[in-house]
């Protein structure tokens, strides 16, 4: 391996990068870009979900309920409506995604300390905002009960209080947790699709023969090869770090010189992929296609990103071992969410370091097959 | 005078089939060496072997001084080569070509300046040399394939087919300018198709279904196969050869 060589190949590289306008919009737009719509628009939170009041009783207790509803975070009234069949009219046409029904007497119930029951109406077309918004419901309700409670029965216990408390993203942001998993997704795409052209480009081109003649050796190509896409994909990282601190307020909790090693060697394995499956594929068409059936999908699906690994049949588990956003995502999680110093999360370091290893032993093999 | 290239039993099997079979070769310092026969004869599986690119299956010799065996990546930064298929990179700028051949050739960044100069100047690519290459005529995309070819100053040239699809004059243009490196003392092995390229050769090998059918210096052939025929030229030397093998 000498250094020259490697040089002058890694040069040329970057030059193919810079002049082809495709190549440069996957390196660097489209990472930043995704980073940022999935911040935005991937939220998982439910906040100032539109309501909508039916008060049929129109008492000071039902008034009061309504300014609470209002001026809770989840929930921002939208219309007061007069009959059910409005409501039911506002919660199809997709308008208000909640109703809060008061019936008539309400308050008078309340006041004499009878059950007083209320209705609540939710869209449970987003499962996911559905049930957020009927724990808050609940939540909401729950408080003021234990405030009536407080005001009339002062000194009695409360008959149950549920102790909920969350652990790590204390705030159920899903933010915090969405910005570095599409990190890793992202990463893993640009960086093994960009690399996915690197050898079978030459290959089509006739340059590879090229190559050939030259006094170049397979590891030496190899690594000339990997290093302005992995320069690349390393600013993308930086870049996306300081778009989750700058614009989302996230950041990771624990030393950044982890983060930083985990990053690098992850994309080494990405660019790793894509270097492999240029150097067996033969033609762009094949190496992208196969680039990114083996990143997109395995690094979305497979990764504990979208679906809890614990969650998955056991042959599922089996391959998600495989996918290296797996040990990403845990070394993110550590960092971001719980702030788990590196030293703690040593064996996913470990696996990474190990598929970079094998990844990097097996682009060698597959160039020097080429004739290196 | 010493050998720039000196192959014994040279070989080469895929599979079954034996593309070149036990070939003895040699090439003199400063010669213009002509390689001919019909295609598929095994000529470029021959200077592909020759320039450390494939494993010969058997055989012995050496180019450029060093051992074919053992020593085939140090005779690629010896030699020189340039082939039909030889490709350059056509999104980037003869200037950037010449860099990255420098490059992997290990030439010192001292001398990059210079070395490129020569070589530009000697092909005659100035004016182009910072226009990016898929916008160049084809007869200035193979100047700049001879000037990288040139670049780390091999005293052995491979040129594997050099003029098929270019223009007569610049053919001759191309003949007198390795006529010109081979009086500094540089070897020129070259293959070709045009048989009237062959006179400018100081010897020539005629090789058919992975043999040497032929080799000496092109009058000598000729007058040997037809002694009777003092106007023959090679083509019929050839024909006459090659109808005897099939027979």
């Amino acid at each position: 391996m000498r250094a020259r060589c490697i040089r002058a190949v890694a040069r040329k590289e970057m030059i193919h990068l810079l002049r082809d306008p495709r190549s440069l919009a996957l390196a660097f737009l489209i990472p930043l870009l995704l980073v940022l719509l999935f911040g935005y628009a991937l939220s998982l939170d439910v906040e100032e979900l539109a309501a909508a009041v039916v008060d049929r009783d129109c008492s000071p207790e039902s008034r009061d309920l309504i300014r609470r509803i209002d001026a809770s975070r989840a929930f921002a009234v939208r219309a007061e409506l007069e009959t059910d069949t409005a409501l039911s009219r506002a919660i199809d046409a997709g308008r208000v995604s909640v109703g809060w029904v008061v019936p008539a007497g309400w308050g008078a119930a309340l006041r004499a300390g009878r059950p007083a029951p209320l209705q609540v109406l939710i869209d449970g077309s987003d499962p996911n905002t559905g049930s957020q918004a009927r724990a808050f419901a609940a939540a909401l309700i729950e408080r003021l009960n234990a405030e009536r409670r407080g005001g009339r029965h002062a000194g009695v216990p409360p008959a149950v209080e549920a102790r909920i408390r969350i652990w790590f993203n204390e705030n159920l942001e899903s933010r915090t947790f969405i910005v570095p998993g599409i990190l890793a997704v992202i990463l893993m795409i640009a960086g093994a699709l960009l690399a996915s052209t690197a050898i079978a480009r030459e290959a089509e081109s006739g340059t590879l023969e090229t190559l050939r003649m030259l006094p170049l050796t397979a590891g030496e190509l190899t690594a000339g090869k990997a290093l302005p896409y992995v320069a690349v994909a390393w600013i993308d990282v930086l870049a996306a770090a300081v778009l989750a601190w700058g614009v989302f307020g996230i950041a990771p909790r624990a030393g950044i010189a982890g983060f930083l090693l985990a990053s690098f060697l992850y994309i080494l394995v990405a660019v790793g992929t894509g270097l492999l499956l240029s150097a067996l594929a033969g033609s762009q068409l094949v190496a992208t296609q196969l680039a990114i059936l083996a990143t997109y999908l395995p690094s979305l699906l497979l990764s504990d990103f979208v679906f809890p690994r614990q969650n998955m049949p056991s042959a599922l588990q089996a391959l998600s071992a495989l996918v290296p956003a797996t040990y990403f995502i845990d070394l993110l999680n550590g960092f971001y969410l719980r702030g788990i110093p590196a030293s703690g999360l040593w064996p996913s370091f470990l696996v990474l370091f190990g598929m970079a290893v094998a990844l990097a032993a097996g682009c060698v093999w597959a160039v020097r097959r080429e004739g290196f | 005078m010493a050998e720039a290239v000196a192959v014994r039993g040279l070989s080469k099997r895929f599979g079954r089939f034996t593309a070149v079979d036990g070939i003895d070769l040699t090439v003199q310092e400063g010669e213009i060496f002509g390689f001919l026969g019909p295609n598929g004869a095994g000529k470029s599986t021959t200077i592909r072997m020759l320039c450390g690119i494939l494993k010969p299956s058997g055989g012995c010799g050496r180019v450029a001084g060093l051992d074919l065996f053992r020593d085939a990546e140090r005779i690629k930064r010896r030699i020189g080569y340039l082939s039909q298929q030889f490709s350059l990179y056509d999104d980037l700028t003869p200037y950037e070509n010449l860099r990255l051949f420098l490059g992997i050739y290990r030439v010192a960044p001292s001398l990059w300046a210079e070395r490129i100069e020569e070589a530009v100047a000697s092909v005659g690519l100035r004016p182009d040399l910072h226009r990016i290459v898929r916008g160049l005529p084809p007869g200035a995309r193979q100047r700049l394939a001879l000037a990288c070819a040139l670049l780390h100053r091999p005293r052995l040239l491979f040129l594997d087919e050099p003029t098929s699809g270019v223009d007569p004059l610049a053919r001759r243009a191309f003949w007198e300018f390795i006529g010109g490196l081979t009086r500094q003392g540089i070897s020129a092995f070259v293959s070709t198709h045009h048989l009237e390229e062959a006179d400018r050769c100081g010897r020539v090998a005629l090789m058919h279904e992975g043999r040497i059918v032929a080799c000496g210096p092109p009058r000598r052939l000729v007058a040997e196969v037809l002694p009777e025929r003092p106007e023959a030229g090679l083509e019929d030397a050839f024909a006459i050869l090659l109808r005897g093998r099939a027979a």
